[in-house]
């Protein structure tokens, strides 16, 4: 791609991602996170938090899953053995308590996995999707409005159970058609295999559940990552713009042990920008495959390839002789033990 | 390959528990019981001595212990090993429970030749006399001397293995007799399947119907169970057959229902671990109706203690040519067998049996079902080498090693 | 080989420090069994001393940890029996409040009847032995065995007290839905409530649950149980422990049945299969035991992968790894890496 393109694109999608996941400006009310078991997304829920402590926003997890109350966390909301009008109340009801006291009238609402409410077999005549994520979202009073945005995660490797009425959409195709922005999360070492893979032509390997091997749930593991070069989380994120259009791009996030907490500028790089996935190409490609790797310096300094090339070889030196015959002849006294043949060596 | 498993009762880890057990000589109090050779657990016979032998060292089936065997497509050699289970009971004087087949189930039970050594001994033309003027250990090289040019070695292995290890389990009595001839009571008979069985005790088999009921029909039959095996003599030692679960001539349509089946297959194993010590159970079950693959079958298995998958090879009529035997003087096997798990050994954690993992085949003739190693036919022509090559008159050098 | 020490060496750091609110999960298969891995977390837990041989557990002085342990597939005699190869007497930690067990088999779905006749054979009871139980005779062993008969009174979830040595609680499973839940929810809960009333300031209450995707299995939807409600039900139990340990089966078809697009699915094989992979996304760690895939060998019982897990609230700095590991006669274990021995 060209050069100038690329840097258009960083520049426009890394603010981009940059407002996104500081939920600045109301970018996208509702973010959905696909991740699944080889890429959980407990690292972006953690950048998450921690861009909103950054910018005072008031955080409410939803927890399904989670069993204790996340660090940064301001508000957790368990949803054991509840209604989904319950948890939308109470969700509602800890935002009022200190509603008057936030100055910054943004809120962050993460629910930690959306896929045991969708699974639910509990009879829960109310329940539809839309509005249980519209209640979140829509002003609970005229009076106090704030900024609201909700990030939803869906565990893509969970099965879905077979749908009520066999003629309503699947909740996954609905949530992605109700997000303004959808975030497919990918490990970075699996993209790298994978990238690897292509580039030889070969089928791009798979890993984790999607090996259909007997026994394994995950297939990440530690030696395949490499110590620490590797690490980090791909994001594919498809955003759609206010205007209606949309925009594609794969990110990269460092761990977070890479930064502070702290940290004010921008961590997240584009992907194609990671020297991992795109090596630099400098120097002369074809230059590179001239020398075999050895512990051997094989190479010629300036000098020794002058003096090399001054050093007269004895070929020529002979025949620089006077005559025919004169240059070129190897002078031999035979001996007594040379046995000559004269049928067959001729000097 | 025929003497590849010479060596089978000489594992080091069999080695050490049966030291661990020689302080106890296990005595033989009730028929048709004996400690097992690799942990001392009681255990009782299937019937079937090669299937016995196969059941991870324990030369039985441990008592407390379920057998879930599965067989591929339409024929019926599980339910002959299901007969052999329920035959050998009977002789054992031990209380058979026979669930959802009518009482003509029982005569169809194989007639008794005799003890399951009585035909080896007749099979292999060994000379019971002499054996114990020897030591075992030189007995073992007699065999070369004694049945030169006989396969039949390999068949007779699994019994040298448990003689084997008896010997080592008792050895602190050197004076006593063979502990096989003691035993008056067999532990394992042989049947012929063209025969009926008649014993005095075969009427004393029960046979619960399958009723219509409302709720599970299983739930009447674990209550005639219970009440039977807790209300029994405490010395009473019970069987519980199970012939083609789920088969829909027999079982209503909603008992496949894995709240129903399953629930019956947890408080049945509820039942037999109650009363550990003196229950069996097996269950035969057709995959043909219900694959492996699904998920309700997995989990019976995964409710089992042992599971053992039967392939039959196709009927041909030139057997010989389509399937595995050795040489063409062995019967054909009539299929492959498969050990998914093995009672004991896998809750343990499994795996390190030597028999896990093998490939076996099993022949069914008229007196016998034999499970032996599978192997490929060699190609035509090569017999005779084989054959020479089988019956060599030299013992290998590990087997004169110990 | 000399006598291995009980719990390998590798394994160690693994199954001895669980954070708070943590849940492990041991996944097994039909040929690859997680009972020894669970005994390896009793060991851990319950053991005076880490490194200890046989018989130290003696030393009266502070475990700092209690173990509920809940067993859906194995009854308490063999956790017993295999819990005192490792040199673990369960009936003395009983005694001393640091151990409980609660049995989810005996009396899960069907009750003995009140009218079982008394059957223990005299003289040898159904008192906690002391010996090996599978090294003593037969005949022994045939008297002992019909002890869990003892008339329980009526069948339902308000069954008394249990007289039965070793036994906290048995489970009972009536009617359905969530109240079946709940009323055995309230059962495990009141017996770690009980054991951490012996319980002093720091000590640790660790659940093991064995294998309750068995509760799902024998369930299921048409009975107003499914994956969510199992999770929850979890959770639930999950909040009276420090951490948690559980164990489920993810043999193929429970797992994979349900992702392919090929087939339809049972609702046993999507509910497993959500239930399963819905727990490894909340799991600190996934210690996943399979077969070998060359197929069996000798020396080898199977591998063991232990990944980390999707949990959000755990700070995760558990090294992944994976090991074989192989499980002698005498129950003695030995785990190591690809190529050593």
């Amino acid at each position: 791609m060209a050069p100038v393109n690329l840097s258009h694109r960083r520049t426009h999608n890394l603010l981009l991602i940059s407002k996104l996941l500081s939920l600045r400006d109301t970018a996208s009310p509702l973010t959905l996170v696909l991740d699944s078991l080889e890429q959980p997304a407990t690292p972006l829920l953690k950048e998450y938090i921690r861009r909103a402590k950054l910018s005072k926003v008031h955080v409410t997890l939803i927890a399904f899953e989670t069993l204790k109350q996340p660090e940064r966390v301001d508000a957790f909301v368990t949803t054991r053995r509840k209604s989904s009008a319950e948890i939308a109340k109470e969700v509602s009801a800890v935002y009022q308590a200190v509603a008057s006291s936030n100055p910054s009238r943004r809120r962050l609402i993460l629910i930690d996995s959306i896929n045991p409410l969708l699974h639910s077999r509990r009879a829960d005549p109310g329940f539809h999707l839309p509005s249980f994520l519209g209640s979140f979202l829509a002003p609970t009073s005229p009076s106090a409005k704030v900024d609201t945005s909700l990030v939803v995660t869906y565990h893509q490797d969970v099965p879905e159970p077979p749908q009520k009425s066999p003629y309503a959409s699947s909740p996954l195709s609905l949530l992605t058609y109700l997000a303004t922005s959808i975030i497919t999360l990918h490990s970075f070492s699996h993209i790298l295999a994978q990238k690897a893979a292509r580039d030889r032509s070969l089928a791009p390997p798979v890993f984790g559940l999607e090996e259909e091997q007997e026994g394994v749930l995950l297939g990440r593991l530690d030696k395949l990552t490499g110590t620490g070069a590797a690490e980090g989380i791909v994001i594919e994120l498809e955003h759609r713009r206010k205007s209606g259009r949309g925009v594609l791009e794969w990110y990269l996030l460092p761990p977070a042990s890479r930064y502070s907490p702290q940290h004010l500028k921008e961590i997240v790089t584009l992907l194609d920008d990671s020297i991992l996935y795109n090596p630099p190409m400098e120097r002369d490609p074809g230059a590179e495959n001239e020398e075999p790797t050895s512990t051997f310096e094989l190479g010629l300094t300036d000098k020794q390839r002058r003096d090399r090339e001054g050093v007269v070889l004895p070929y020529f030196d002979a025949q620089s002789g006077n005559g025919p015959g004169e240059g070129g002849r190897i002078l031999y006294d035979m001996g007594e033990e040379d046995d000559f043949d004269e049928e067959e060596d001729e000097i | 390959m025929s003497f590849r498993k010479r060596n089978i009762g000489l594992s080091p880890g069999v080695d050490r528990n049966a030291v661990s057990n020689t302080a106890q000589p296990a005595p033989e109090s009730t028929p048709g019981i004996r400690p097992s050779p690799d942990d001392g657990r009681p255990t009782t016979s299937t019937g079937t001595r090669s299937l016995d032998n196969l059941l991870a060292g324990h030369a039985g089936l441990p008592m407390g212990k379920l057998l879930f065997i599965e067989e591929n497509g339409t024929t019926d050699f599980a339910g002959a090993l299901l007969r052999y289970y329920a035959a050998e009971g009977v002789i054992q004087d031990q209380k058979i429970h026979v669930v959802g087949v009518p009482e003509q189930w029982g005569r169809t039970l194989p007639g008794l030749i005799g003890s399951a050594e009585s035909l080896d001994e007749k099979r292999s033309d060994r000379r019971k006399d002499d054996r114990m003027k020897i030591a075992w250990r030189y007995e073992r090289l007699g065999e070369f001397g004694a049945v030169a040019g006989s396969r039949d070695g390999e068949s007779r292995e699994p019994q040298a293995l448990s003689f084997n290890m008896l010997m080592k389990i008792a050895p602190s009595t050197p004076g006593e007799q063979d502990p096989n001839a003691k035993e008056a009571p067999a532990f394992c008979h042989a049947f012929d399947l063209t025969k009926r069985l008649t014993h005095p005790s075969i009427t004393n088999m029960s046979f619960i119907p399958l009723l219509p009921s409302k709720e599970s029909p299983f739930a009447a039959i674990l209550k005639r169970l219970q009440t039977a095996i807790a209300s029994s003599n405490a010395s009473t030692v019970h069987r519980i057959v199970i012939p083609s679960l789920l088969n829909p001539t027999m079982y209503p349509p909603e008992s496949s229902q894995p709240e129903v089946v399953l629930q019956f297959l947890h408080a049945l194993k509820a039942l037999m671990s109650a009363h550990a010590n003196r229950v069996t159970a097996m269950i035969t079950f057709p995959l043909s109706l219900f694959p492996r693959s699904s998920g309700l079958v997995r989990w019976i298995e995964l409710l089992s203690d042992g599971v053992i998958e039967l392939c039959p090879f196709p009927h041909s009529a030139d057997a010989t040519a389509t399937s595995g035997a050795a040489t063409s003087q062995e019967e054909p096997p009539q299929g492959m067998l498969k050990t998914h798990r093995l009672p004991v050994l896998h809750e343990r954690g499994g795996g390190s049996d030597q028999n896990v993992g093998q490939d076996w085949a099993f022949i069914l003739s008229r007196r016998r079902f034999e499970i032996k190693p599978f192997s490929l036919p060699p190609a035509e022509g090569d017999t005779e080498a084989q054959d020479t090559a089988a019956a060599g008159g030299m013992p290998k050098k590990s087997d004169l090693e110990f | 080989m000399p006598s291995q020490p009980p719990l390998p060496p590798l394994l160690a750091p693994y199954v001895s420090s669980l954070p708070d609110a943590s849940l492990t999960l041991v996944s097994s298969i039909l040929g690859a069994t997680s009972n020894w891995l669970v005994l390896r977390f009793l060991h851990a837990a319950l053991s005076s001393q880490p490194t200890s041989t046989f018989g130290a557990d003696d030393l009266p002085n502070g475990t700092k940890k209690k173990v509920v342990l809940v067993s859906f597939l194995r009854s308490y005699e063999f956790w017993k029996t295999e819990a005192k190869r490792l040199g673990l007497d369960l009936a003395r930690l009983t005694e001393r409040h640091e151990f409980a067990f609660v049995d989810g088999l005996s009396e899960l779905f069907y009750a003995p009847q009140a009218t079982a006749a008394p059957t223990s054979s005299p003289g040898l009871g159904s008192s906690p032995r002391t010996t090996l139980p599978l090294r003593s005779p037969p005949g022994a062993v045939l008297g002992r065995a019909p002890q869990p008969a003892a008339p329980t009174g009526p069948p339902g979830n308000t069954a008394p007290k249990q007289a039965e040595p070793g036994i906290a609680k048995k489970l009972h499973f009536s009617g359905r839905g969530l109240a079946s839940l709940d009323a055995m929810e309230k059962d495990v809960a009141s017996v770690m409530e009980q054991q951490k009333t012996h319980m002093e300031e720091g000590d640790e209450l660790i659940l093991i649950l064995d294998q309750p995707d068995l509760l799902l299995a024998t369930t299921g939807p048409s009975m107003g149980i499914g994956a969510t409600e199992m999770a929850e039900w979890i959770t639930g139990l999950q909040q009276h422990a420090h951490a948690t340990v559980l164990t489920l089966a993810t043999d193929a078809p429970l797992i994979h049945n349900s992702s392919g697009l090929g087939q339809l699915a049972t609702p046993i094989e999507t509910e497993h299969a959500a239930l399963a992979i819905g727990l490894a996304h909340r799991a600190r760690s996934v210690m996943q035991l399979r077969t070998l895939e060359t197929g069996a060998a000798k020396d080898v019982s199977g591998v063991l992968r232990i990944s980390r897990g999707g949990g959000l609230s755990t700070e995760n700095n558990l090294e992944e790894r994976e090991a074989l590991y192989f499980i002698q006669r005498d129950g003695g274990v030995t785990v190591f890496g690809r190529g050593e021995s």
